[in-house]
């Protein structure tokens, strides 16, 4: 095994035992770069020189015993929607070209204290504003989607050119990558992890969190990234976890015993392909084998998902670009431009609304919390579509854009702000991966990451890469 | 299109009321991607809201040294 291929945990033991050189870790990561980037295109700005130095430093401190944790000398790609002091932090867009910003995002800060070697910038869908990411590949099938918003992360961390990543999740723009790159996104609890100095598309609705090879892995990483950010005025006040020892306390059984996994009698499964619903009710009979009790639940309010979140963010997107909306209007791509226009036109009642809707949804799902732990469901409709498809179409004879679909089964978690992982449940007819979402009570973090671990454990353990020619 | 609609020329004075100017070449698609939005959030006009308030976005403790719960 190549180091590029080690999961964040089995890369960490092996310099903790002095097995592997950081060097040697981002050597090989920036040598995967040079080998399969041209083609994928995951990286928006690689930072070969900075990257190397980081690693050397981070070898030589942990020679002189300055160990800093598990994330000493990993390499990890941050979405172009955080900021990386001198380091160019574009959104995806010609608006922010060549923006170089003073300092860093609270995220960056934390994982470069942690000794984590930032690699670069990974491509993000222009402002957050899209689920598609087209400027990379997948890596599983050419001519397929990334999916977004965080597409270059998903595929940086599925094609190993990044050990781990961090992507930002407004209407699911880290799970359905995640899910269409057969990798671990975890979007956690509205305000766990800091905003301050993620370029917003919604604050209503945007959090930021970590996409990698494995559950654990994903549970290592958040343990470094959230907490407290007097920066950050939605940033939860909660006391530190850690995650990663949770995870492996939770995990020791081996099973679910005890544990009731709600499965949705309605929204989730509507208008889904079949082998991704027949890939996802086949590992919730396995959490019923682990040991769960299945229970059936009714999803509250579904016909409400669409426009609760679109009243929220619209209007959000529109405000946050307003002065350069008007500056430099022509610099925003067509899809994106017309939604910011648009979106000047809502009325305040209907974002009020929407406002309202949400607090009806947050109470609404805070009963249905009362009947399980963990609610099991498909990450995204369908696997990666083709480059060239705007839209699909269902056997009930409605037709559903892309953007519209993929969003769909993600929305609620945004609106809610209850955490949300999704992990990879088995491939379709044409080698896709699908994913599946487990969902909690706020703040529940441990509990899907619980149910994830041994699901992930049960299936012979996580960390299985694209299977990308050199 | 409904009585509920904008018009392109409706369009161009909802985003001029609104301190947007807007190309000729823009009103067609913008008053036709806003009056999809429009459908799409009408939906919530259904709900009974009561007394029910916005979803809070903001702590007042925030920047407080002791703000932390």
């Amino acid at each position: 095994m190549q180091p590029y291929e080690l999961t964040v945990a089995a890369a960490a033991e092996a310099i903790a035992a002095g097995k592997l050189s950081p060097v040697e870790l981002t050597d090989s990561v920036l040598a995967r770069i040079g080998e399969v980037d041209g083609r994928l295109r995951a990286y928006a700005t690689v930072a070969e020189d900075a990257a190397r130095r980081s690693a050397e430093r981070a070898e030589r401190e942990i020679a002189a015993g300055r160990h800093l944790g598990p994330l000493h000398g990993i390499p990890v790609g941050l979405k172009d929607l955080l900021d990386t002091a001198d380091l160019p932090t574009t959104s995806g867009s010609r608006v922010r070209e060549g923006h170089v910003p003073d300092g860093d995002s609270t995220v960056a800060a934390r994982l470069a204290g942690a000794g984590a070697v930032l690699i670069g910038k990974t491509h993000t869908h222009e402002f957050a504003y899209g689920l598609i990411t087209p400027q990379t590949s997948n890596p599983w099938h050419p001519g397929r989607v990334a999916g977004g918003s965080s597409g270059g992360s998903a595929v940086a961390v599925a094609s190993g050119t990044a050990t781990f990543a961090v992507g930002t999740d407004t209407g699911g723009s880290i799970r359905v990558p995640s899910a269409l790159n057969g990798v671990v996104g975890l979007k956690p609890t509205y305000g766990l992890v800091s905003r301050h100095g993620v370029t917003s598309l919604s604050w209503s609705l945007d959090h930021v969190g970590p996409i990698t090879r494995t559950v654990e892995d994903a549970a290592i990483v958040l343990g470094v990234m959230a907490g407290h950010d007097p920066d950050d005025p939605s940033c939860l006040g909660v006391p530190p976890v850690d995650y990663a020892a949770h995870l492996a306390a939770q995990s020791a059984a081996g099973d679910l015993r005890g544990l009731r996994v709600g499965v949705p009698r309605n929204y989730y499964f509507d208008r889904v392909d079949p082998q991704v619903e027949a890939a996802v009710r086949a590992a919730v009979a396995r959490l019923g084998e682990l040991g769960a009790d299945l229970v059936d639940v009714d999803i509250p309010m579904t016909e409400y998902v669409q426009a609760t979140q679109w009243g929220l963010m619209v209007p959000e997107a529109s405000a946050y670009h307003e002065a350069t909306l008007r500056s430099t209007p022509e610099l925003y791509a067509p899809d994106v431009r017309v939604l910011l226009e648009a979106g000047e036109l809502v009325l305040a009642s209907d974002y009020l609304r929407a406002q309202r809707s949400r607090t009806l949804m947050r109470r609404a799902w805070t009963r249905l919390f009362d009947q399980v732990d963990v609610i099991a469901a498909p990450s995204v409709t369908s696997t990666a579509v083709r480059t060239d498809q705007q839209s699909v179409r269902w056997p009930d004879g409605t037709e559903e854009s892309v953007a519209d679909t993929y969003v769909r089964l993600s929305a609620p978690a945004n609106i809610t702000g209850i955490p949300s992982l999704s992990l990879p449940v088995g491939l379709d007819d044409s080698g896709l991966p699908i994913g599946m979402q487990l969902m909690a009570r706020p703040l529940g973090e441990a509990t899907v990451l619980r149910v994830g671990g041994v699901y992930e454990a049960a299936q012979g353990g996580g960390g299985r890469l694209a299977p990308v020619a050199a | 299109m409904t009585s509920a609609d904008l018009s392109p020329e409706e369009a161009a004075r909802w985003a001029h009321r609104a301190g947007l100017p807007l190309g000729e070449d823009r009103l067609a698609v913008v008053a036709a991607t806003a009056n999809h939005i429009q459908a799409v959030l009408s939906t919530l006009r259904e709900l009974e809201f009561g007394d029910t308030p916005p979803a809070p976005t903001f702590d007042p403790r925030w920047g407080a040294r002791d703000a932390a719960v």
